[in-house]
């Protein structure tokens, strides 16, 4: 589809923004911007993650030295864990800033995840942040506008149109040629990005670049956005053929961008949780709660559940009293109790983050006539910066928490004594080698899952990929239909 | 002249649709933030409730040790909002305004976040602030940008020039029917949000709308001194918009990571591990360290002997403490970076007005991250209230039943906002006052045969 004609045309685009001379102060601007957005990306990612892998060392040395002493002493002496940010972070940070980074791990209890970057804002991340995704994202389709607006509107109103049509030449191949020559400015901002994101990785710890799994989600996000950058510059060409001035194309154009980048994300956010409310913390609490102690609560001494379990197991081992069972009873009763506690927890937050999803459907949905959301959210899931990312972190952290509070109740089962210290007697304690046995919180990456990365293989994920790849082959054919409709005044 | 000029501007199609939808999203901002009202409301009632039940039923679990009762209960206390909260929410979706604390070591639950979903909080609320920070600029931009060079470019100048008695004061026509627009569309949204949230016209409100009011008059002024630069249409809505952006999206967002860069706060981290480690390392001490130090900050407790058992509920409660105690150092730096956060984005924010302004309704509207941290402060004092209240209580071994547990339901923190006028106002009253003066200095050099 790429004749010569359209060669010819999109290069005479091409030479002729540069002889207007506009483009240098937008390219130096440009080039301004991604710098101070690498500098941050790379600044950000750096910082937190040495201040967090600080951390996760010194609360495992000290894990590790505390001295002899009783296995449920340890459980609640826990453990945390930090989240680190993915390498990809630099490039986009997603949600990065809006979650939280820290999290204590104890017995009995599912802590929050607290110290998000958002709760120490003044407010001013509320304007939103400068990345590099953001600039290709909000920044670059508002520049390929005002490099664009004008592509066919400006002929017409000179009338060279009518000359350039009178020559031979097609409107497709008017229509194609000033998309290409307009894809391949938009192409001038986006290599730089790209290469500089290349650098970054390469020279950043964590070494994403060593796995398969980081080169794909790497050329991933560049495939993505340079389908994003065309359906853009397509677009443009597109309104601008369809206008009468370029003064109408380019406020259109200005219109859509407001509407699609500014006002719609905002709006059906809101709708969506404004029809699937979700629950504040007392009300989750008080629901957990309430599930607990119909199911069964070892902290209420006359609980029904546990009292029978109590009688089955003296039946069991056909003793009295459960002084005689041949383990520590009430190791064995907490492990019973944080097996149910965490069953609980786990399907009531599972049914929260059900909510969230649909909360965010109605923003997913919209990508159908919004292909920055759709970039916006494979970027997300490509760099491990979305909701799934950091879902996977708190799993891995709560897996971790509960492996750690039943490896101390089974080491209490084990090595306790059933009978209580005798006045003057010490309380009991087990080795401190126990300790260094239980193995460190590390946390994984969630890897690609071909076909689809993680977080691109939720619904959302996959569905704003689709869309995409929609958007890109439309906005070609939209090309050829327009060709035969649009008329020359 | 004004009903022909305004019949002018409302003729144009693409005028009214900006027009209604302006209106139309700043009616669901306010239905938004009447929601927003609504559920803090309902999540400060189901604390309220939920603390009744919850302290009822381990009172009659622990009947017997008022100590361990204590080691469950919680405390319910809460940040109240002023019905100015629904404009401009600001922080306080991110942090909660319900604090429920044990009498346990403080530093370990008051940071405790509410549960939120982050895509929401990333794209933001949908707020009459955010309406009258982004929007409004927008629709001035869109009825102004072509002020005068849609006359030259539709070939009108030449004869409005000729007939008008002054040219300028032309200008001045049309552009004071767009102002009233403008300023209609503002005030019927005011007297919704007035009619429809529980808003009490207090000096905090008029300020309030004032300082909106203000806000659109600088963007008028930038405008108007655009214009009358007599650029073609396209440069100037190339050029405002591009301002657009640079104020309201980029340099905020840029300010926000330089200061994110600037002050880390590690110290967020050093706390939380400093307070576990400060109470946990306890267990394994002699008990007459634990003791010296909690008795030295609170002498009144060294009347009760120590007793002999393994355990005891004074001595636990005294490890507790040790864990603040020893993480305040942490806890207090950790102020002191938010701190000068807080301080330089309100010097950045003279020179920014989408930025000051935002600042300001969020003071105004006790959402900031100033009043979240007052809150906090209170929280601490709250928490050593209600210690002390049972201490003695509880190395006495007092009875349960003897409390009157009805007696403890949620106490409030209510902030009073004091706003420095001369600060809130000066910064903007100076722009608009310069550039539109700008803009008439540049405008008297309008002819009308150009």
């Amino acid at each position: 589809m790429f004749n010569e004609i359209s060669r010819l045309i999109a290069r005479q685009f091409w030479s002729s923004t540069f002889r207007s001379g506009i483009v240098y102060p937008i390219l130096g601007l440009w080039f301004l911007m991604v710098a101070y957005a690498a500098y941050s990306g790379w600044e950000s990612y750096t910082t937190h993650n040495h201040i967090r892998s600080h951390y996760q060392q010194e609360t495992r040395a000290s894990w590790e030295n505390n001295p002899d002493k009783h296995p449920h002493r340890m459980a609640h002496y826990g453990s945390f864990a930090f989240r680190l940010k993915h390498p990809l972070s630099m490039f986009d940070f997603g949600l990065e800033s809006f979650t939280g980074n820290a999290v204590f791990l104890e017995a009995h209890k599912q802590n929050s995840v607290n110290f998000s970057e958002a709760s120490f804002s003044t407010g001013l991340l509320r304007f939103g942040e400068i990345s590099l995704a953001m600039l290709l994202q909000v920044i670059l389709p508002l520049i390929i506008f005002f490099l664009g607006f004008s592509a066919v509107a400006a002929e017409r109103e000179q009338e060279t149109l009518r000359m350039i049509l009178s020559q031979g030449i097609s409107w497709k191949e008017v229509l194609v040629g000033k998309s290409l020559g307009l894809a391949a400015l938009a192409l001038l901002f986006f290599l730089p990005v790209i290469l500089v994101t290349l650098v970054l990785l390469l020279f950043s710890e964590g070494g994403v670049l060593t796995t398969t799994d980081g080169w794909l989600r790497f050329i991933g996000i560049f495939i993505s956005y340079a389908l994003f950058l065309v359906i853009t510059s397509v677009v443009t060409v597109l309104i601008s053929a369809a206008s009468k001035s370029s003064k109408g194309a380019l406020v259109k154009l200005l219109a859509v961008w407001l509407f699609l980048i500014v006002l719609l994300p905002r709006t059906t956010q809101a709708l969506g949780g404004y029809v699937y409310p979700a629950p504040s913390r007392v009300e989750f609490e008080a629901d957990t709660e309430e599930e607990l102690i119909q199911i069964g609560d070892s902290h209420n001494p006359d609980d029904p559940h546990f009292n029978a379990l109590r009688d089955s197991v003296l039946s069991v081992y056909q003793v009295s009293s459960v002084e005689q069972l041949p383990f520590n009873y009430s190791g064995f009763v907490m492990r019973e109790g944080e097996r149910i506690s965490a069953e609980i927890y786990n399907r009531h937050i599972q049914s929260l983050h059900r909510t969230y999803q649909q909360q965010n459907r109605f923003t997913q949905l919209t990508a159908l006539i919004n292909p920055y959301l759709a970039i916006k959210t494979v970027s997300m899931a490509l760099s491990g910066t979305d909701f799934t990312a950091y879902r996977d972190f708190q799993q891995q952290a709560e897996a971790y928490r509960y492996q750690l509070a039943q490896t101390m109740n089974e080491l209490q089962m084990e090595l306790i004594s059933n009978r209580a210290p005798a006045p003057g007697e010490g309380p009991y304690a087990i080795s401190r080698a126990y300790w260094s046995e239980f193995p460190d919180f590390e946390y994984e990456w969630p890897a690609l899952r071909w076909p689809a990365p993680s977080g691109i293989a939720t619904r959302g994920g996959s569905w704003s990929w689709i869309v995409l790849f929609i958007w890109g082959m439309t906005s070609v054919g939209m090309l050829t239909y327009t060709a035969k409709r649009v008329k020359v005044f | 002249m004004y009903r022909l000029l305004t019949k002018q501007v409302l003729r144009s199609r693409s005028t009214v649709i900006v027009t209604l939808f302006v209106l139309a999203l700043g009616i669901v901002s306010v239905l938004m933030g009447e929601q927003f009202l609504n559920k803090q409301q309902r999540a400060i009632d189901e604390a309220a409730h939920y603390q009744r039940e919850h302290i009822q039923q381990n009172a009659q679990w622990h009947a017997d040790d008022l100590g361990l009762l204590l080691y469950y209960l919680r405390f319910t206390f809460i940040n109240s909002f002023d019905p100015l909260t629904a404009l401009s929410i600001g922080q306080r979706d991110v942090n909660s305004s319900i604090q429920r604390v044990t009498i346990r070591g403080l530093e370990g639950q008051k940071y405790d976040t509410d549960l939120h979903n982050p895509a929401n909080l990333q794209v933001g609320n949908l707020d009459l602030g955010f309406v009258i920070i982004y929007l409004f600029p927008l629709l001035i931009i869109a009825f102004t940008y072509d002020l005068l060079s849609e006359e030259k470019e539709g070939g009108t100048w030449r004869l409005v020039a000729s007939q008008a008695s002054s040219p300028l004061l032309y200008l001045g026509y049309k552009l004071s029917v767009r102002v009233g627009l403008v300023y209609a569309v503002w005030f019927l949204l005011w007297v919704f949000a007035l009619l429809r949230l529980p808003l009490s016209l207090n000096v905090n409100t008029l300020v309030f709308i004032g300082l909106s009011g203000l806000y659109l008059a600088f963007w008028l002024a930038l405008c108007a001194w655009a214009v009358s630069w007599q650029r073609s249409s396209s440069f100037n809505a190339l050029s405002l918009l591009s301002v657009w952006v640079i104020l309201a999206v980029l340099l905020p967002a840029s300010l926000n990571s330089l200061l994110a860069n600037l002050y880390p706060v590690p110290e967020a981290l050093s706390t939380m591990v400093e307070q576990r480690d400060g109470y946990h390392e306890k267990w394994d001490l002699e008990k007459e360290t634990t003791m010296k130090s909690f008795f030295a900050e609170y002498p009144q407790y060294q009347k009760y002997p120590l007793p002999e058992a393994n355990f005891s509920w004074l001595w636990y409660y005294a490890m507790q403490h040790m864990g603040d105690a020893e993480s305040r150092q942490s806890s207090e730096a950790m102020r002191e970076k938010i701190r000068q956060r807080e301080q330089a984005s309100r010097v950045a924010a003279w020179f920014i007005p989408p930025l000051h302004t935002q600042l300001l309704f969020n003071d105004l509207a006790q959402s900031s991250l100033d009043n979240y941290l007052s809150f906090l402060d209170e929280t601490e004092d709250f928490h050593e209230k209600m210690r002390l209240y049972f201490y003695p209580k509880i190395f006495e071994d007092a009875s349960v039943g003897k409390e009157n547990w009805e007696s403890f339901t949620p106490e409030y923190f209510a902030e009073t906002p004091e706003v420095d006028w001369f600060l809130a106002f000066a910064p903007l009253l100076l722009l608009t006052v310069g550039l539109f003066a700008f803009a008439v200095l540049n405008a008297r050099k309008l002819k009308a045969l150009e």
